[in-house]
């Protein structure tokens, strides 16, 4: 495994710091938690003239039998595993918005909690007639993938502790999750449901500490960059969500900058995705699955990546969740990762790299509860993995350490406004 | 047995109606479909028919009001519309509902903020909101 501690530096200040500097984190926490808490006490929501506030916090704890995971290692416990944002919104007229959010978050060796702005954008929209509308956005902006991309932070908006690994991948969640473009979108309310979509051109960003090692398959000398790239979403919820059903659809793109040495030569990543979602909402019952497809072409990276064939991502799960009232919840998923469809054990993969073939596929049983006290809520999650694929390479470098089954438990406490 | 029968229905419909859906007074609607009213009260419908801006009021989650109105005015649950606020609140695509404690302080919020739309239990006559329908 080639591992440059010279790559990317600058632009990750801190990454692979793990545990340390946590002194300076701490100091930086102390900072985001007074400033919310100030801004909450000054019964700050709703500030007039059109503006507002709003904000999260989540702290986890999380133990794994084996891996490094949000700071846990083999049999201890971590709390590495932190989330800290707050918006501001805009509406000086019914067709203008303008909103923007900031976002610290730590896990493990992949997210360090330096801040930065998760989306910030203009959006102007217009009214087609009483029950249509349609508009544009322009700024850095949230990727509509499947039914939680873009609020995948928040902790009170995602349907677990972790989000399900196959289709919301933690090791590429930047890339996916936001980036600097342009989008249309429009709703509609029709009789029997609404109707809404997004279409965006944008620039990907690279800057996931895990890209190189899901994609190049270890931490390379060179850089990602980010190229022409679009993404659309179409949402239809009849009977007022009763029924949701999504398509998204896109293809993210970025082109390799070699370093100096580099094995690699520059090169380039096309990767055409779609992802099916459907949900069913009831009183106490709601059922959502999701099924995606990613493929993964790479080209011009010289003798050492050109044998690769193209090979296509698979995800998809199944959650069904219970209400118990209206604070108590209880959900069981199963979820399922296999990083070449045509190569779901990982054995032909084994036979090539001479890495196990377990770090190409995850199946995850899930069960979990939650219990709502106004604007807290406390998770208890337990997750048993067979298959390490979505491991975060840089917490779990050597692929010959990973154990094919294991189990995890999360722990989870958040708060927002 | 058709007496029963009746008296089930006029609770029901007694039900039914029990929670009204107020606005300002200076709102031209008289009346709001109920697809409509779910955009309003989903955060995606921004204005009214005259242009100007929809203010969408609401009590807290729990409250038995705003469940029952939820339940029976929008035909959804209140966890549904809290997540689809969560959600636009939390990728900027929209704003969220101003939160009032109670319905005393609903009435006079929305009697005071033109574009107001709410919802009470029975707006009294003396006041100052007009009651919209549903169709």
């Amino acid at each position: 495994m080639i591992r440059s501690s010279l790559s990317r530096s600058s632009d990750r200040p801190g990454r692979g710091g793990g545990v340390r500097g946590s002194g300076r984190r701490c100091a930086r926490l102390a900072a985001w938690l007074g400033a919310s808490l100030l801004s909450v006490a000054a019964g700050a929501q709703e500030l007039g003239a059109g503006v507002q506030l709003h904000g999260f916090a989540s702290q986890g704890a999380v133990w794994t039998s084996d891996h490094r995971v949000g700071g846990a290692k083999d049999g201890s416990v971590g709390l590495d595993l932190r989330e800290l944002g707050a918006n501001l919104s805009w509406r000086p007229d019914p067709d203008w918005l303008l909103s923007g959010q900031v976002l610290a978050r730590w896990a493990g060796d992949t997210d360090d909690g330096e801040p930065r702005v998760d989306y910030a954008y203009i959006d102007r929209s217009w009214r087609l007639h009483e029950a249509s509308r349609v508009g544009i956005r322009l700024g850095k902006i949230k990727n509509p993938y499947g039914f939680f991309n873009v609020t995948r932070d928040v902790a009170h908006t995602r349907p677990g502790v972790i989000m399900p690994q196959s289709i919301y991948l933690d090791q590429i969640r930047n890339f996916v999750l936001a980036a600097p473009g342009i989008a249309l979108h429009g709703d509609s309310d029709m009789s029997f449901g609404s109707l809404s979509w997004q279409l965006g051109a944008l620039r990907p960003q690279v800057d996931d500490a895990d890209m190189e090692y899901m994609f190049l398959l270890g931490d390379m000398p060179g850089r990602f960059q980010g190229t022409n790239s679009w993404m659309g979403q179409v949402l239809v919820e009849p009977d007022g969500g009763r029924w949701r059903l999504g398509l998204s659809v896109g293809e993210l793109n970025m082109r390799y900058r070699a370093g100096s040495p580099d094995p690699l030569r520059p090169g380039r990543h096309t990767l055409p995705t779609w992802a099916l979602s459907v949900e069913h909402n009831d009183e106490h019952w709601s059922v959502t699955g999701e099924y995606a497809q990613t493929t993964n072409q790479a080209r011009g990276y010289g003798p050492i990546m050109d044998p690769n064939p193209d090979n296509t991502l698979e995800a998809w799960y199944v959650q069904a969740t219970r209400r118990f009232g209206q604070d108590w919840r209880a959900y069981a998923r199963y979820d399922v990762l296999y990083l070449d469809r045509k190569d779901r054990d990982g054995a032909r993969f084994a036979v090539l790299t001479g890495r196990p073939g377990h770090t190409r596929y995850a199946r995850d049983w899930v069960l979990g509860m939650r219990r709502d006290i106004d604007r807290f809520a406390l998770w208890l999650e337990y997750h048993h993995v067979d298959g390490t694929a979505w491991l975060a390479g840089i917490d779990n470098p050597d692929p010959q350490r990973r154990k094919r089954a294991w189990d995890m438990v999360l722990l989870q406490a958040a708060w927002y406004f | 047995m058709r007496a029963t029968l009746l008296i089930l229905l006029l609770l029901a419909s007694g039900l039914a109606h029990a929670v009204e859906i107020i606005a300002h007074r200076g709102v031209p609607e008289q009346a709001l479909t109920l697809a409509s009213a779910r955009a309003m009260f989903g955060m995606r419908l921004t204005q009214w028919s005259d242009g100007q801006a929809v203010r969408v009021f609401v009590l807290p989650d729990r409250h038995p009001t705003h469940v029952a109105f939820v339940k029976t005015r929008l035909d959804l649950y209140p966890y549904q519309l809290r997540q689809n606020w969560d959600r636009l609140v939390f990728s900027g695509m929209a704003q969220a509902p101003i939160e009032v404690a109670d319905e005393r302080e609903m009435l006079r919020r929305v009697a005071a903020t033109p574009g107001a739309i709410g919802y009470v239990r029975k707006a009294g006559s003396h006041d100052q909101v007009k009651s919209l329908a549903i169709q």
